[in-house]
């Protein structure tokens, strides 16, 4: 790689209490730009750590609990991966640190790392663990050597948190799915029913209209406690949300609506009731306790790792629609990380 | 000339969020600008900041080389029971293999703590909020958890679990405070005064 301009800045990133050496290399051949900062314990001998990830707030939170954790071990490094040089700047990271580790950062980070495996299919890849990435259970199966944590909060947690807001037994969770994800929903059925959680699926088609949508919400609210809405692209089109999913959680009989994006909880929309998002930070404490088993197992994936789901997470509630329609708890708002009215 | 706010800081894990908690705290303590985190990450990062106070457990005090003045007591006593809590058996120390418990410490350090109360060595799950304990226990992360018991109470409240619970022989000491500079008597005098209510969530009825 073709060196135009070097630039070194010393800066104190969260989570590390040690000077950090950030470089940023241009290839003007390729016109590609290298951009890393050099942090944790970087006399370690026991590792290096290579974290690839875009650059978003909820990413430097998982950097936050990932770098408190293994900052005081291990050697960081902390790879900006824009998505269209993400593989080139991944192998350049490879090659310069040779790391222990890796950890990677969304879909598009594991899709170029994916493409990387498949290109170099003499090369030796460390052990990865890879957060933020959607539906994850079945990525992992195309990349040697990874595992990770699951980005969709489980039901069993999204039901038990909103059993602390909300006075009433939710015991009968609605889902209106499309049929590609009805694995992912039987087996979040299947370890909800450790609370008493039973779950009613209405599927509709792949390409799911408005009025096919209402008429699933109309039929399970008839019998169901809440509604579990999941982050499927496909079902959450601006216009199945102003068509589909806002009047038919606005018609009666009015069951409140859980969410995993904090977008989708609005006053002024009165979509979700409720969001259960993954607490990035915690994630990225949990990613770092995956680490530490891979590097007490010598740096090797030990044969009992399976894709973890997040312990963590953080809720917001949209108060207005909350009281409007439901009967909260005393101490409901103390349970909440966020309150929006 | 305005005078700056003393500062206290708080490092406690409590049934509530955190924010929930720092808002009862800085209404009970006018004056006193009050900082409260859950992971021993934050709490380390705000110490640089020089609060007057820090109000945390006493091992935690004593791992950064702070000594306590202020100590909380319940019943008298300046330490309370830890338990060991399984789903669907009683937990046994010396035969779990994995428990979960609170961060205070890092990794290192909470391994040590949770040996000490257990008396025995099993694999440690890390959360750093007592609400994430349940999800370990319903998706069989761990064999156990290890908490004080005082939160037991909510725990059976949040869940359907058939939950069985074993008190420890070994206590844990109960939340200290320390000054730090020449402001903090103050701050550990106002600490002294706190609604009864608010002392029990720390799992303290005086402060002595």
């Amino acid at each position: 790689m073709a060196l135009t301009r070097r630039e070194f800045l010393y800066a104190l990133p969260a989570g590390a209490s040690l000077v950090a050496c950030a470089t940023t290399t241009r290839d003007a051949a390729r016109a590609t730009t290298y951009r890393e900062s050099v942090t944790g314990n970087t006399a370690s001998k026991e590792g290096t750590v290579l974290v690839c990830m875009p650059d978003t707030s909820q990413t430097r939170q998982v950097w936050t609990g990932l770098s408190d954790d293994l900052g005081k071990h291990y050697r960081l490094v902390a790879l900006h991966a824009d998505a269209r040089e993400s593989g080139a700047a991944i192998a350049e990271g490879m090659r310069r640190h040779r790391p222990s580790g890796i950890v990677l950062m969304n879909n598009p980070t594991v899709a170029a790392y994916r493409a990387l495996q498949k290109s170099s299919p003499q090369t030796v890849f460390p052990p990865a663990v890879i957060v933020m990435t959607s539906f994850l259970d079945g990525h992992s199966q195309h990349l040697l050597a990874a595992t990770g944590i699951s980005y969709e909060v489980p039901l069993i947690t999204v039901v038990t948190n909103l059993r602390k807001l909300i006075v009433g037994p939710i015991e009968r969770v609605g889902v209106v799915l499309r049929p590609a994800l009805s694995g992912f929903v039987q087996r979040q059925a299947a370890l909800a029913r450790r609370e008493q959680i039973t779950v009613f699926e209405e599927q509709v088609d792949p390409r799911p209209n408005a009025s096919d949508l209402k008429r699933a919400l109309r039929k399970l609210k008839q019998h169901v406690d809440a509604l579990w809405i999941l982050n499927d692209d496909r079902m959450l089109t601006p216009q199945l949300i102003m068509e589909g999913w806002i009047p038919g959680l606005n018609e009666r009989p009015w069951s409140p609506a859980i969410v995993g994006a904090a977008s989708l909880v609005s006053p002024g929309q009165s979509f979700g009731t409720f969001a259960v998002l993954p607490d990035h930070t915690a994630l990225g404490s949990q990613a770092a306790n995956l680490l530490f088993d891979i590097a007490d197992n010598g740096w090797v994936l030990p044969q009992d790792s399976v894709i973890q789901p997040p312990l963590s997470t953080t809720t917001t509630v949209d108060l207005v629609q909350a009281k409007e329609r439901f009967e909260l708890r005393a101490d409901a708002l103390q349970k909440v990380d966020r309150v929006l009215e | 000339m305005s005078t700056e706010a003393q500062k206290l800081l708080v490092f406690l894990h409590v049934a509530v969020k955190q924010r929930a908690f720092q808002g009862e705290l800085q209404s009970a303590l006018p004056g006193i600008d009050v900082t409260a985190v859950g992971r021993i990450g934050d709490f380390d990062r705000s110490l640089q900041d020089h609060p007057d106070a820090v109000l945390t457990l006493p091992l935690v005090l004593a791992a950064r080389g702070i000594g306590a003045t202020l100590h909380g007591r319940r019943q008298g006593a300046q330490d309370e029971v830890y338990a060991l809590v399984g789903a669907d058996s009683m937990p046994d120390p010396a035969k779990i293999q994995s428990v979960g418990a609170l961060d205070l410490l890092g990794r290192d350090g909470t391994d040590s703590f949770v040996n000490r109360v257990l008396g025995a060595r099993p694999k440690v799950e890390r959360v750093t909020k007592v609400e994430d304990l349940l999800p370990l226990l319903q998706m069989q992360r761990v064999d156990a958890i290890l908490l004080a018991a005082r939160f037991v109470t909510e725990l059976k409240k949040a869940s359907r679990l058939s939950l069985f619970q074993r008190d420890l022989a070994t206590k844990v000491e109960l939340p200290a405070a320390a000054t730090l500079s020449a402001g903090g008597p103050q701050i550990l005098g106002a600490l002294s005064r706190l609604p009864a209510q608010l002392s029990a969530a720390m799992g303290v009825d005086e402060w002595r």
